[in-house]
Protein backbone atom coordinates (compact mmCIF):
# COMPACT_ATOMS: atom_id res chain seq x y z
CA UNK A 1 0.00 0.00 0.00
CA UNK A 2 1.22 3.88 -0.85
CA UNK A 3 0.27 6.53 -1.16
CA UNK A 4 -0.28 6.42 -4.70
CA UNK A 5 -2.73 3.65 -4.11
CA UNK A 6 -4.58 5.48 -1.84
CA UNK A 7 -4.83 8.76 -4.33
CA UNK A 8 -6.23 6.23 -7.05
CA UNK A 9 -8.98 4.53 -4.54
CA UNK A 10 -10.29 7.78 -3.95
CA UNK A 11 -10.05 8.85 -7.77
CA UNK A 12 -12.89 5.56 -8.26
CA UNK A 13 -14.86 6.98 -5.74
CA UNK A 14 -15.29 10.22 -7.28
CA UNK A 15 -15.48 8.82 -10.85
CA UNK A 16 -18.00 6.66 -9.29
CA UNK A 17 -19.84 9.53 -8.08
CA UNK A 18 -19.86 11.38 -11.29
CA UNK A 19 -21.18 8.19 -13.35
CA UNK A 20 -23.94 6.62 -10.42
CA UNK A 21 -27.35 7.86 -9.82
CA UNK A 22 -27.98 9.37 -6.33
CA UNK A 23 -30.36 6.77 -5.49
CA UNK A 24 -29.04 3.62 -4.10
CA UNK A 25 -31.93 1.59 -4.85
CA UNK A 26 -30.74 2.19 -8.68
CA UNK A 27 -27.47 1.58 -7.62
CA UNK A 28 -28.47 -1.75 -5.67
CA UNK A 29 -30.00 -2.50 -8.60
CA UNK A 30 -27.24 -2.02 -10.86
CA UNK A 31 -24.84 -4.26 -9.05
CA UNK A 32 -27.41 -6.95 -8.75
CA UNK A 33 -27.91 -7.24 -12.18
CA UNK A 34 -24.05 -7.04 -12.90
CA UNK A 35 -22.91 -9.87 -10.63
CA UNK A 36 -25.62 -11.92 -12.30
CA UNK A 37 -24.81 -11.70 -15.72
CA UNK A 38 -21.23 -12.10 -14.27
CA UNK A 39 -21.80 -15.61 -13.06
CA UNK A 40 -21.09 -14.22 -9.21
CA UNK A 41 -24.38 -14.00 -7.66
CA UNK A 42 -27.56 -16.17 -7.46
CA UNK A 43 -30.17 -13.72 -6.49
CA UNK A 44 -32.17 -16.70 -4.67
CA UNK A 45 -29.10 -16.97 -2.17
CA UNK A 46 -29.87 -13.05 -1.42
CA UNK A 47 -33.43 -13.63 -0.36
CA UNK A 48 -32.25 -16.66 1.87
CA UNK A 49 -29.57 -14.24 3.58
CA UNK A 50 -31.78 -11.59 4.37
CA UNK A 51 -34.48 -14.54 5.37
CA UNK A 52 -31.71 -15.46 8.28
CA UNK A 53 -31.03 -12.04 9.20
CA UNK A 54 -34.76 -10.93 9.45
CA UNK A 55 -36.18 -13.64 10.92
CA UNK A 56 -33.58 -16.32 12.45
CA UNK A 57 -30.39 -14.12 13.70
CA UNK A 58 -30.95 -11.27 15.95
CA UNK A 59 -31.13 -9.74 19.45
CA UNK A 60 -33.25 -12.88 20.66
CA UNK A 61 -30.18 -14.68 20.61
CA UNK A 62 -28.63 -12.40 22.56
CA UNK A 63 -31.42 -12.26 25.06
CA UNK A 64 -31.71 -16.08 24.85
CA UNK A 65 -27.59 -15.87 25.98
CA UNK A 66 -28.35 -13.79 29.05
CA UNK A 67 -31.25 -15.43 30.67
CA UNK A 68 -29.18 -18.14 30.66
CA UNK A 69 -26.83 -16.99 32.05
CA UNK A 70 -28.83 -15.50 35.24
CA UNK A 71 -30.39 -18.82 35.60
CA UNK A 72 -27.43 -21.22 35.10
CA UNK A 73 -24.64 -20.38 37.12
CA UNK A 74 -22.18 -22.75 36.26
CA UNK A 75 -23.09 -21.32 32.41
CA UNK A 76 -22.69 -17.71 33.66
CA UNK A 77 -19.29 -18.38 34.46
CA UNK A 78 -18.14 -20.38 31.26
CA UNK A 79 -19.54 -17.25 29.29
CA UNK A 80 -17.62 -14.45 31.13
CA UNK A 81 -14.09 -16.61 30.84
CA UNK A 82 -15.16 -17.40 26.31
CA UNK A 83 -17.48 -16.08 24.96
CA UNK A 84 -17.06 -17.65 21.83
CA UNK A 85 -17.52 -20.85 23.65
CA UNK A 86 -20.64 -20.05 25.28
CA UNK A 87 -22.34 -18.52 22.18
CA UNK A 88 -21.67 -21.98 20.69
CA UNK A 89 -22.79 -23.89 23.76
CA UNK A 90 -26.26 -22.54 22.34
CA UNK A 91 -25.93 -22.87 18.77
CA UNK A 92 -25.46 -19.47 18.12
CA UNK A 93 -22.13 -19.80 15.96
CA UNK A 94 -21.68 -17.52 13.32
CA UNK A 95 -20.32 -13.49 12.05
CA UNK A 96 -18.77 -12.09 14.68
CA UNK A 97 -18.17 -14.53 16.83
CA UNK A 98 -14.99 -15.99 16.91
CA UNK A 99 -13.50 -13.44 19.91
CA UNK A 100 -16.40 -12.65 21.72
CA UNK A 101 -15.97 -10.89 25.18
CA UNK A 102 -18.87 -10.72 27.37
CA UNK A 103 -18.84 -7.85 29.91
CA UNK A 104 -21.10 -8.01 32.98
CA UNK A 105 -22.72 -5.08 34.86
CA UNK A 106 -23.00 -5.09 38.21
CA UNK A 107 -24.30 -2.56 41.11
CA UNK A 108 -20.90 -0.74 40.26
CA UNK A 109 -20.10 -1.35 36.72
CA UNK A 110 -21.88 -0.31 33.72
CA UNK A 111 -20.58 -0.99 29.89
CA UNK A 112 -21.63 0.10 27.21
CA UNK A 113 -19.95 -1.19 23.56
CA UNK A 114 -19.32 1.12 20.08
CA UNK A 115 -16.97 0.93 17.12
CA UNK A 116 -15.74 4.42 16.71
CA UNK A 117 -14.07 3.41 13.26
CA UNK A 118 -16.26 1.31 11.29
CA UNK A 119 -19.36 -0.63 13.07
CA UNK A 120 -18.08 -4.04 14.49
CA UNK A 121 -20.94 -5.81 16.28
CA UNK A 122 -21.86 -8.97 17.88
CA UNK A 123 -24.07 -10.06 14.92
CA UNK A 124 -23.94 -13.49 15.75
CA UNK A 125 -26.02 -13.18 18.72
CA UNK A 126 -27.74 -9.60 18.23
CA UNK A 127 -28.06 -9.78 14.52
CA UNK A 128 -27.97 -6.76 11.91
CA UNK A 129 -26.79 -3.47 14.31
CA UNK A 130 -29.47 -0.20 14.67
CA UNK A 131 -28.72 2.54 12.15
CA UNK A 132 -27.98 4.51 15.04
CA UNK A 133 -25.02 2.23 16.08
CA UNK A 134 -23.70 3.11 13.12
CA UNK A 135 -23.75 6.90 12.70
CA UNK A 136 -21.32 9.29 13.28
CA UNK A 137 -23.51 10.84 16.57
CA UNK A 138 -23.32 7.53 18.44
CA UNK A 139 -19.68 6.59 17.20
CA UNK A 140 -18.16 10.12 18.42
CA UNK A 141 -20.03 10.52 21.47
CA UNK A 142 -19.79 7.48 23.03
CA UNK A 143 -16.16 7.11 24.24
CA UNK A 144 -16.66 10.75 25.28
CA UNK A 145 -19.92 11.31 26.73
CA UNK A 146 -21.22 7.72 27.61
CA UNK A 147 -23.47 9.06 30.31
CA UNK A 148 -25.31 11.61 28.11
CA UNK A 149 -25.40 8.91 25.50
CA UNK A 150 -27.34 6.58 27.87
CA UNK A 151 -29.37 9.22 29.36
CA UNK A 152 -30.65 10.34 25.67
CA UNK A 153 -31.87 6.66 25.88
CA UNK A 154 -33.89 7.11 29.04
CA UNK A 155 -31.34 6.17 31.69
CA UNK A 156 -29.23 7.86 34.17
CA UNK A 157 -26.10 6.33 35.58
CA UNK A 158 -25.63 7.19 39.39
CA UNK A 159 -22.08 8.90 39.93
CA UNK A 160 -20.37 6.21 41.87
CA UNK A 161 -20.86 4.08 38.87
CA UNK A 162 -18.18 3.49 37.00
CA UNK A 163 -19.00 3.15 33.49
CA UNK A 164 -16.77 1.26 30.78
CA UNK A 165 -16.51 1.95 27.52
CA UNK A 166 -15.40 -0.66 25.13
CA UNK A 167 -14.59 0.53 21.58
CA UNK A 168 -14.37 -2.40 19.10
CA UNK A 169 -10.85 -1.63 17.47
CA UNK A 170 -9.40 -5.19 16.62
CA UNK A 171 -11.95 -8.33 16.22
CA UNK A 172 -12.82 -8.39 19.67
CA UNK A 173 -16.28 -8.19 19.81
CA UNK A 174 -18.59 -7.25 22.88
CA UNK A 175 -21.81 -8.60 24.27
CA UNK A 176 -23.16 -6.23 27.86
CA UNK A 177 -24.37 -8.89 30.15
CA UNK A 178 -27.42 -6.24 31.95
CA UNK A 179 -28.04 -6.99 35.49
CA UNK A 180 -31.23 -9.07 36.47
CA UNK A 181 -33.89 -6.73 37.65
CA UNK A 182 -35.22 -7.42 40.91
CA UNK A 183 -39.12 -8.68 41.52
CA UNK A 184 -37.84 -12.10 38.66
CA UNK A 185 -37.15 -13.90 41.35
CA UNK A 186 -38.10 -17.75 40.46
CA UNK A 187 -38.92 -16.50 36.60
CA UNK A 188 -38.32 -19.37 34.41
CA UNK A 189 -35.33 -18.41 31.20
CA UNK A 190 -38.13 -18.54 28.71
CA UNK A 191 -39.89 -15.01 30.67
CA UNK A 192 -36.57 -13.87 31.75
CA UNK A 193 -35.24 -13.71 28.17
CA UNK A 194 -38.39 -11.95 27.07
CA UNK A 195 -37.54 -9.00 29.06
CA UNK A 196 -34.14 -8.40 27.99
CA UNK A 197 -33.70 -5.98 25.30
CA UNK A 198 -31.32 -5.35 22.52
CA UNK A 199 -30.13 -1.67 23.99
CA UNK A 200 -28.89 -3.39 26.97
CA UNK A 201 -26.57 -5.55 25.45
CA UNK A 202 -25.31 -3.24 23.91
CA UNK A 203 -25.32 -1.03 27.27
CA UNK A 204 -27.49 1.85 26.17
CA UNK A 205 -30.45 0.96 28.60
CA UNK A 206 -29.04 -0.05 32.23
CA UNK A 207 -32.34 -0.55 34.10
CA UNK A 208 -34.53 -3.62 32.78
CA UNK A 209 -37.09 -3.24 35.86
CA UNK A 210 -39.76 -1.51 33.60
CA UNK A 211 -39.93 -3.82 31.45
CA UNK A 212 -40.53 -6.52 34.45
CA UNK A 213 -44.50 -5.73 34.56
CA UNK A 214 -44.41 -6.07 30.58
CA UNK A 215 -43.44 -9.27 29.92
CA UNK B 1 -5.34 7.18 7.67
CA UNK B 2 -6.55 9.97 9.34
CA UNK B 3 -9.76 9.82 7.47
CA UNK B 4 -13.34 11.33 8.31
CA UNK B 5 -14.17 8.00 9.64
CA UNK B 6 -12.01 8.23 12.63
CA UNK B 7 -15.21 9.77 14.92
CA UNK B 8 -14.23 8.89 18.58
CA UNK B 9 -14.65 12.06 20.89
CA UNK B 10 -15.51 14.53 18.00
CA UNK B 11 -18.14 16.98 18.82
CA UNK B 12 -21.46 18.78 17.14
CA UNK B 13 -22.76 15.54 15.55
CA UNK B 14 -25.97 16.46 17.90
CA UNK B 15 -28.74 13.86 19.36
CA UNK B 16 -28.95 9.81 18.79
CA UNK B 17 -31.95 9.16 16.74
CA UNK B 18 -33.38 6.95 20.16
CA UNK B 19 -36.76 6.25 18.69
CA UNK B 20 -35.27 4.44 15.03
CA UNK B 21 -37.86 1.43 14.83
CA UNK B 22 -36.37 -2.34 15.88
CA UNK B 23 -36.54 -3.66 12.55
CA UNK B 24 -32.77 -5.02 11.07
CA UNK B 25 -33.09 -3.02 7.71
CA UNK B 26 -34.91 0.26 7.18
CA UNK B 27 -35.28 0.19 3.10
CA UNK B 28 -35.62 -2.91 0.66
CA UNK B 29 -32.27 -1.77 -1.19
CA UNK B 30 -30.44 -2.29 2.24
CA UNK B 31 -31.64 -5.60 2.51
CA UNK B 32 -31.01 -6.68 -0.84
CA UNK B 33 -27.49 -5.10 -0.07
CA UNK B 34 -26.59 -7.04 2.75
CA UNK B 35 -27.60 -9.95 1.14
CA UNK B 36 -25.12 -9.29 -1.76
CA UNK B 37 -22.58 -8.77 -0.29
CA UNK B 38 -23.19 -12.23 1.92
CA UNK B 39 -23.65 -14.06 -1.63
CA UNK B 40 -21.23 -12.55 -3.99
CA UNK B 41 -18.04 -14.39 -5.30
CA UNK B 42 -15.97 -11.83 -4.39
CA UNK B 43 -14.08 -11.60 -8.68
CA UNK B 44 -10.68 -9.74 -6.79
CA UNK B 45 -8.80 -10.27 -3.54
CA UNK B 46 -10.60 -9.10 -0.70
CA UNK B 47 -9.81 -8.78 2.99
CA UNK B 48 -11.98 -7.38 5.71
CA UNK B 49 -9.18 -4.63 6.64
CA UNK B 50 -9.04 -3.83 2.61
CA UNK B 51 -13.00 -3.30 2.48
CA UNK B 52 -12.38 -1.10 5.69
CA UNK B 53 -9.73 1.08 4.41
CA UNK B 54 -12.04 1.54 0.90
CA UNK B 55 -14.60 2.29 2.88
CA UNK B 56 -12.71 5.12 4.85
CA UNK B 57 -11.29 6.44 1.64
CA UNK B 58 -15.00 7.85 0.41
CA UNK B 59 -15.53 11.69 0.36
CA UNK B 60 -15.48 12.71 3.67
CA UNK B 61 -18.95 14.79 2.57
CA UNK B 62 -20.41 11.43 0.99
CA UNK B 63 -19.08 9.77 3.93
CA UNK B 64 -20.85 12.12 6.39
CA UNK B 65 -24.34 12.00 4.40
CA UNK B 66 -24.64 8.30 2.50
CA UNK B 67 -26.31 5.60 4.84
CA UNK B 68 -24.17 3.06 6.41
CA UNK B 69 -25.59 0.36 3.55
CA UNK B 70 -24.78 2.45 0.60
CA UNK B 71 -20.92 3.62 2.46
CA UNK B 72 -20.79 -0.45 1.91
CA UNK B 73 -21.98 -0.53 -1.33
CA UNK B 74 -19.51 2.23 -2.87
CA UNK B 75 -16.69 -0.03 -1.28
CA UNK B 76 -17.61 -3.01 -2.71
CA UNK B 77 -17.82 -1.33 -6.08
CA UNK B 78 -14.80 0.65 -5.53
CA UNK B 79 -12.66 -2.98 -4.78
CA UNK B 80 -13.96 -4.49 -8.14
CA UNK B 81 -13.20 -1.25 -9.91
CA UNK B 82 -9.71 -1.10 -8.79
CA UNK B 83 -8.68 -4.75 -8.91
CA UNK B 84 -10.01 -4.68 -12.30
CA UNK B 85 -12.60 -6.98 -12.43
CA UNK B 86 -15.67 -4.07 -12.95
CA UNK B 87 -15.23 -1.25 -15.17
CA UNK B 88 -16.91 2.16 -13.84
CA UNK B 89 -19.42 1.86 -16.54
CA UNK B 90 -20.41 -1.87 -16.08
CA UNK B 91 -20.52 -0.53 -12.20
CA UNK B 92 -23.13 2.36 -13.59
CA UNK B 93 -25.09 0.71 -16.21
CA UNK B 94 -25.13 -2.86 -14.71
CA UNK B 95 -24.47 -4.75 -18.19
CA UNK B 96 -21.81 -6.68 -18.27
CA UNK B 97 -19.33 -6.51 -21.21
CA UNK B 98 -17.92 -9.88 -20.48
CA UNK B 99 -17.26 -12.58 -18.17
CA UNK B 100 -14.29 -13.73 -15.93
CA UNK B 101 -12.87 -16.76 -16.13
CA UNK B 102 -11.65 -19.00 -13.19
CA UNK B 103 -13.95 -18.13 -10.64
CA UNK B 104 -16.10 -20.41 -8.63
CA UNK B 105 -19.62 -20.55 -9.31
CA UNK B 106 -21.92 -18.52 -7.24
CA UNK B 107 -22.93 -19.52 -3.17
CA UNK B 108 -26.74 -21.65 -3.79
CA UNK B 109 -29.14 -20.77 -1.33
CA UNK B 110 -28.70 -24.29 0.22
CA UNK B 111 -25.56 -23.59 1.49
CA UNK B 112 -26.61 -20.80 3.29
CA UNK B 113 -27.58 -22.69 6.69
CA UNK B 114 -23.62 -23.90 6.79
CA UNK B 115 -22.29 -20.74 6.11
CA UNK B 116 -24.46 -18.55 8.43
CA UNK B 117 -22.35 -20.52 11.62
CA UNK B 118 -18.75 -19.82 9.95
CA UNK B 119 -16.85 -18.06 12.64
CA UNK B 120 -13.92 -16.80 11.69
CA UNK B 121 -10.54 -16.49 14.18
CA UNK B 122 -8.34 -13.66 13.70
CA UNK B 123 -5.77 -15.08 16.06
CA UNK B 124 -2.61 -17.18 15.54
CA UNK B 125 -0.31 -19.44 16.73
CA UNK B 126 2.56 -18.02 17.53
CA UNK B 127 6.11 -19.00 19.59
CA UNK B 128 6.67 -15.09 20.04
CA UNK B 129 6.25 -13.62 23.52
CA UNK B 130 4.65 -10.62 24.01
CA UNK B 131 6.68 -8.14 25.47
CA UNK B 132 4.03 -6.12 27.38
CA UNK B 133 2.14 -7.89 30.99
CA UNK B 134 -1.14 -7.19 32.70
CA UNK B 135 -0.60 -3.87 34.63
CA UNK B 136 2.41 -1.98 32.85
CA UNK B 137 1.75 1.71 32.33
CA UNK B 138 1.97 2.06 28.41
CA UNK B 139 1.42 5.26 25.89
CA UNK B 140 -0.45 4.84 22.80
CA UNK B 141 1.77 5.59 19.33
CA UNK B 142 1.65 9.63 18.46
CA UNK B 143 1.94 8.98 14.58
CA UNK B 144 -0.96 7.66 12.15
CA UNK B 145 -0.24 6.07 8.96
CA UNK B 146 -1.08 6.54 5.32
CA UNK B 147 -3.01 3.41 4.87
CA UNK B 148 -5.45 1.29 7.39
CA UNK B 149 -4.80 1.26 10.95
CA UNK B 150 -7.13 0.68 14.11
CA UNK B 151 -4.97 3.52 16.19
CA UNK B 152 -7.88 6.01 16.72
CA UNK B 153 -6.93 9.30 16.68
CA UNK B 154 -7.91 10.34 20.54
CA UNK B 155 -6.01 7.24 22.36
CA UNK B 156 -2.95 8.54 20.30
CA UNK B 157 -0.20 10.24 22.47
CA UNK B 158 -1.97 8.93 25.89
CA UNK B 159 -1.01 6.88 29.00
CA UNK B 160 -3.34 3.98 29.42
CA UNK B 161 -3.27 0.27 31.47
CA UNK B 162 -2.53 -2.82 29.89
CA UNK B 163 -5.38 -4.85 30.87
CA UNK B 164 -4.92 -8.67 28.70
CA UNK B 165 -3.09 -10.63 26.17
CA UNK B 166 -5.55 -11.49 23.73
CA UNK B 167 -2.96 -13.28 22.10
CA UNK B 168 -1.68 -13.14 18.48
CA UNK B 169 -4.15 -11.48 16.15
CA UNK B 170 -3.39 -10.52 12.57
CA UNK B 171 -2.30 -6.74 12.05
CA UNK B 172 -4.74 -4.53 10.34
CA UNK B 173 -2.17 -2.54 8.31
CA UNK B 174 -0.59 -5.19 6.83
CA UNK B 175 -3.20 -7.61 6.76
CA UNK B 176 -5.31 -4.66 4.28
CA UNK B 177 -3.53 -5.46 1.37
CA UNK B 178 -3.09 -9.33 2.41
CA UNK B 179 0.42 -9.56 3.89
CA UNK B 180 -0.73 -11.75 6.80
CA UNK B 181 1.38 -10.98 9.81
CA UNK B 182 0.09 -11.49 13.81
CA UNK B 183 1.60 -9.74 16.39
CA UNK B 184 0.48 -9.29 20.19
CA UNK B 185 -2.90 -7.65 21.00
CA UNK B 186 -3.97 -6.23 24.53
CA UNK B 187 -6.80 -4.90 26.01
CA UNK B 188 -5.58 -1.36 26.58
CA UNK B 189 -7.91 1.05 29.14
CA UNK B 190 -7.51 4.96 29.56
CA UNK B 191 -8.85 6.98 32.18
CA UNK B 192 -11.55 8.78 30.80
CA UNK B 193 -10.61 11.86 32.90
CA UNK B 194 -6.89 11.29 31.06
CA UNK B 195 -8.54 11.95 27.26
CA UNK B 196 -11.79 14.31 28.00
CA UNK B 197 -11.23 17.65 30.20
CA UNK B 198 -15.15 17.29 31.21
CA UNK B 199 -14.41 13.68 32.67
CA UNK B 200 -12.12 15.17 35.63
CA UNK B 201 -13.10 13.23 38.56
CA UNK B 202 -15.32 10.76 37.24
CA UNK B 203 -14.13 6.51 37.53
CA UNK B 204 -14.73 6.07 33.82
CA UNK B 205 -12.87 4.23 31.66
CA UNK B 206 -12.51 3.37 27.67
CA UNK B 207 -10.90 0.31 26.88
CA UNK B 208 -9.75 -0.69 23.42
CA UNK B 209 -7.80 -3.29 21.80
CA UNK B 210 -4.44 -2.45 20.41
CA UNK B 211 -1.85 -4.69 19.02
CA UNK B 212 2.04 -3.77 20.40
CA UNK B 213 3.45 -1.82 17.40
CA UNK B 214 0.53 0.65 18.47
CA UNK B 215 2.22 1.06 22.10
CA UNK B 216 5.58 1.78 24.20
CA UNK B 217 6.06 1.68 27.38
CA UNK B 218 5.52 4.61 29.61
Amino acid sequence: MSADDAERLGAIHRELHSHLPSEPALRVKALESLLVEKGLLDPQTVDRWIEVYTEEIGPKRGAELVAKAWTDPAFHDRLLADGTSGIAELGFEGWAGGHLDVVENTAKVHNLVVCTLCSCYPHSVLGIPPNWYKTAAYRARAVREPRSVIAEFGDRIPDDVEVRVWDSTAEVRYLVLPQRPKGTEGWNADRLAALVTRNSMIGTQRDLTSRVGQV
Amino acid sequence: MDGIHDFGGKQGYGPIDTGETEEPFHYPWEARLFGITRAYTRPVPFTLDWFRFTRETIEPAEYLNRRYYDQWLEAHEVIAVFGGAFTVEEVATGKSAGPIDGLPPPMRPDKVDAFKRVMTRYDRPSDAQPTLAPGDEVTARSNGAIGHTRLPQYVRGRRGWLEVFRGFHILPDTNMTGGEAAEALYSVSFLAADLWPEAAGRPDRVYLDLWESYLERA
